[in-house]
């Protein structure tokens, strides 16, 4: 049975929940898998440390609180100091890299790819679709749910109108994601 | 939806092709032609004279100074229609864009100019513009009804303030369109306080 527990870490407001929903939602809906989300947030709506729990795996998942990540996904510096430690050994971290320094604490054998999100989503018009630069990244990197299923869940996901930019801003990601993946294979 | 996305070809009611493309210079000619063989009653509703070359060469100004964003639909080399969204780059209004559309008689009820508009909205909404408008005469009653299913309502109505060719006046109505609720429906979904998932 193949698991793979992700943890999606950032601030309220960067659409951290939105993002891990997406990947549970692609790979359950739209990609014949199991998922589970579970989001943690705090108090204030914008700013406050935020993370959402995803599980997915080929068989129904009995136990849904991801304890020790295979894949982290990571927005915020804050985040990156919190959820590091827990990090599976061999495990990967993918990284927004304006807005997160991993060097010096990545944990032997760990794998991190980073991606600058911010800028791609701004050359495309909108901060706002960052997060979904991250879900197209995740796709393109570890090929845990294929790309249809992606685009399914990102259209079935975000607002009426905002459809067009954030698949612009997904294939950024995506396509950024697997040129990295091929570099570091 | 980027420039870079055309050309886009859709297939009119009618079956037929039709290519939409960003105006280029090399078009002027083409749009010309387009304008010119537009029948005297259709030109009585266009703000400009459109038939003359100091419009077309100052309209290809301002396409390539960005403050207009125009689309042109062709088939058989021919164009058809055309669509323009006008914006200020500066001032007070420079969150505002102003959609102008007009397509050739046999081209109409066919959805061509709702594929036009459409596609402005979407650049329009990309390109950071806030809210849209677009001014119809009281009896473009077709016009008006393209407009309303892309989710424009009427704001305004100007009691005979537009004089057309042969003299006579009539209402202007402004629809707008506040496309700002689609961005700010995206940072919502973005809040990250979602206690209905997971």
């Amino acid at each position: 049975m193949a698991k793979t527990e992700i943890r999606v870490g950032g601030l309220g407001g960067q659409g951290v929940i939105l993002c891990g929903s997406i990947i549970g939602k692609a790979a359950a809906i739209y990609g014949g898998k199991h998922a589970t989300l579970i989001q943690a947030f705090g108090p204030e709506a914008r700013g406050s440390a935020c993370s959402a729990q995803v599980m997915v795996s080929d068989d129904v998942i009995g136990y849904p609180y991801v304890k020790e990540p295979d894949i982290l996904v990571l927005m915020s510096q804050d985040a990156f100091t919190q959820f590091i430690p827990k990090l599976k050994p061999g495990g990967m971290v993918l990284y927004e890299n304006e807005l997160v320094d991993p060097d010096g604490h990545l944990p032997p054998g760990a794998r991190a790819v980073g991606v600058p999100a911010t800028r791609f989503a701004e050359e495309l018009g909108r901060r706002l679709v960052l997060n979904i630069v991250m879900v197209g990244f995740f796709a393109g990197v570890t090929g845990l749910v294929p790309i249809e299923a992606v685009e399914k869940a990102v259209r079935d996901s975000v607002p009426k109108g905002t459809e067009d930019l954030n698949m612009k801003a997904l294939r950024k990601g995506y396509d950024y994601g697997r040129q990295q993946a091929t570099l570091n294979n | 939806m980027a420039l870079d996305s055309f050309p886009v070809s859709v297939t009119v009611r009618d079956g037929t092709l039709v290519t939409i493309t960003p105006m280029q210079p090399a078009c002027t000619n083409a749009l010309l032609a387009f304008y010119r063989h537009l029948p005297e009653e259709d030109r009585r509703v266009l703000r400009d004279d459109v038939t003359t070359t100091d419009w077309a060469e100052g309209f290809m100004r301002k396409v390539e100074a960005k403050e207009v964003v125009s689309l042109v639909a062709k088939t058989g080399g021919k164009v058809v229609g055309e669509a323009s969204l006008y914006r200020t780059l500066r001032g007070w209004t420079r969150h505002v864009g102003e959609i102008r559309v007009t397509v050739a008689a046999p081209y109409r009820r066919k959805g061509l100019a709702t594929h036009l508009c459409s596609a402005l909205v979407k650049i329009a909404t990309d390109l950071g513009i806030e809210k849209i408008i677009v001014q119809v005469v009281d009896n473009q009653v077709g016009a008006r009804r393209i407009f309303e299913k892309l989710g424009f309502h009427k704001e305004a109505v100007l009691a005979h303030h537009v004089m057309d060719i042969a003299g006579m006046k009539r209402d202007l109505i402004v629809l707008a369109n506040d496309v700002s609720q689609i961005w700010a429906a995206m940072e919502a979904a973005n809040q990250d306080y979602a206690p209905h998932l997971g």
